[in-house]
C-alpha cells in the first residue's frame, strides 16, 4: 500500500505549487500513471479521496488518472510495438523476447487551481 | 478565461499584476514525476556510495524468501575477499541487524515504523549511520535488504547499482507473472531454497522462462543457502560487480 505515501508526496507538491502561484484552492489534478508503475489506480484514488480531505487547499479536489501505454521493443528486429497489453510475440518477426520501454512512471501532468 | 490564457506557465514569480480579477482559476502544466524527489535523493546516494568506492545492491522479496539467510551465508562464504556492509530494512525490530552483526560486518537497522518499503531518504540516513560503524566507511559491497514485500519496494530507487529479486521455492513459480514490476526493474532473479525442490511443485525452467518474458535482460540464478547449491555462481557474480 505504497500508494498512500505517493499520494502524500503529491499533496506536498500541490502545496508547493499553490504557494508558488499564489493559489488557495485545488480544483482538479491530472495524473499519468503508467501500467508498469506498480501503482494500483483504485488505491491511489482511495488514498487521494482520504488525504485530500485533510486540508482546505485540496478538499473537494477532483482527481483524473490517465495511463500512457507501454511501448515494447523487439529484441530480434528492434520494432516498436504499442499494444494495450503485452503482445505474445513481435508481429513483424515473431520474436518473443520484448523489452518494455517506459510505462513505469507516475507523473503529475496538470493542476487546476484558483 | 484564465484557464486557457496560460499566461504564467513559465514566467516564474514576476507576473501577479494583471490577474487580480476574482475568478482566478488557472491550469498549471507540471509534468513532473511524483518520484522526482526520491529519484534525486537516490542519485545522491549512488554518488555517495561510489565515492566510498563501493557497489550497492538492493534485495527485494516477499517476507520469508530467505534474504537474511542468504546474506549470512554470503558473508561467511566470501570471507576476506569482499568487505561487505549492510543496511537492513524492516517495519519493526532490529533482529535482522543482530543476525548480520553476529557475522562480524558493519550493519545498521532501519525501521520504517509501518511503511512497506524503504525510500531513498531513509537509505541516505542509513548510509551516514553505517559510516559511523567500525569499518562502515571501507566497503566493497553495500547490501541494502529491503522490507519484505514484493510489490511496493519495486517503485523506489534507493541509489543501488543492481537490484536483486528473490523468490523461494515454497512461494511458487507464478510470482514473476503476478508481481511483474519487481522483475522488470531488477537485474538479477534468484530462485532460493532449491534444497526444498523435492517437496514442492516448482518447475525452475518455467519460472525462469516466465521471468525472462517480462525482462529478457534478467540474470536468473537458482541456489540454496542451506545446501550451498548454486552458491559459486552467486559469489562470482558479487565479486564481478565489485571488480573495478
Amino acid at each position: 500500500m505504497h500508494e498512500m505515501s505517493l499520494v502524500q508526496g503529491l499533496l506536498n507538491q500541490l502545496h508547493d505549487l499553490a504557494r508558488e502561484h499564489n493559489k488557495t484552492k485545488v480544483i482538479s489534478v491530472c495524473m499519468d500513471i503508467g501500467p508498469l508503475s506498480g501503482v494500483v489506480m483504485d488505491s491511489f484514488q482511495f488514498g487521494f479521496d482520504i488525504l485530500s480531505q485533510e486540508n482546505p487547499l485540496t478538499r473537494g479536489a477532483r482527481l483524473e488518472i490517465v495511463s500512457s501505454p507501454v511501448i515494447y521493443r523487439c529484441s530480434g528486429c528492434d520494432a516498436k510495438i504499442e499494444e494495450e497489453s503485452k503482445p505474445q510475440a513481435c508481429p513483424a518477426c515473431s520474436e518473443t523476447l520484448l523489452y518494455p520501454e517506459g510505462g513505469d512512471d507516475i507523473i503529475l501532468r496538470q493542476v487546476q487551481m484558483e | 478565461m484564465c484557464d486557457s490564457c496560460g499566461c504564467d506557465l513559465n514566467h516564474g514569480h514576476s507576473h501577479d499584476h494583471s490577474h487580480d480579477h476574482s475568478h482566478d482559476a488557472k491550469v498549471i502544466e507540471v509534468h513532473q514525476s511524483l518520484l522526482a524527489a526520491n529519484t534525486a535523493m537516490a542519485e545522491k546516494n549512488r554518488a555517495h556510495i561510489e565515492k566510498m568506492g563501493a557497489v550497492a545492491i538492493n534485495m527485494i522479496s516477499s517476507p520469508g524468501s530467505g534474504k537474511t539467510t542468504l546474506l549470512e551465508k554470503t558473508i561467511e562464504a566470501i570471507g576476506d575477499s569482499l568487505r561487505i556492509g549492510v543496511i537492513e530494512g524492516d517495519i519493526e525490530t532490529d533482529r535482522d541487524a543482530a543476525r548480520i552483526r553476529a557475522k562480524g560486518v558493519p550493519v545498521i537497522q532501519l525501521t520504517t515504523g509501518g511503511a512497506c518499503h524503504l525510500d531513498a531518504a531513509l537509505v541516505h540516513k542509513g548510509l551516514h549511520l553505517l559510516e559511523k560503524e567500525p569499518g562502515g566507511d571501507q566497503l566493497d559491497l553495500l547490501v541494502i535488504e529491503n522490507v519484505g514485500n514484493l510489490v511496493c519496494p519495486a517503485t523506489f530507487d534507493l541509489g543501488e547499482h543492481h537490484r536483486i529479486v528473490l523468490v523461494s521455492v515454497p512461494e511458487g513459480p507464478d510470482k514473476p507473472a503476478k508481481y511483474p514490476k519487481a522483475f522488470i526493474s531488477s537485474q538479477v532473479f534468484i530462485i532460493s531454497k532449491t534444497d526444498l525442490l523435492p517437496y514442492f511443485d516448482f518447475p525452475v525452467e518455467e519460472a525462469r522462462a516466465e521471468a525472462l518474458q517480462l525482462n529478457p535482460k534478467l540474470l536468473v540464478m537458482d541456489l540454496s543457502a542451506t545446501s550451498g547449491q548454486g552458491f559459486e555462481q552467486w559469489l562470482d557474480y558479487l565479486k564481478g560487480i565489485c571488480r573495478k
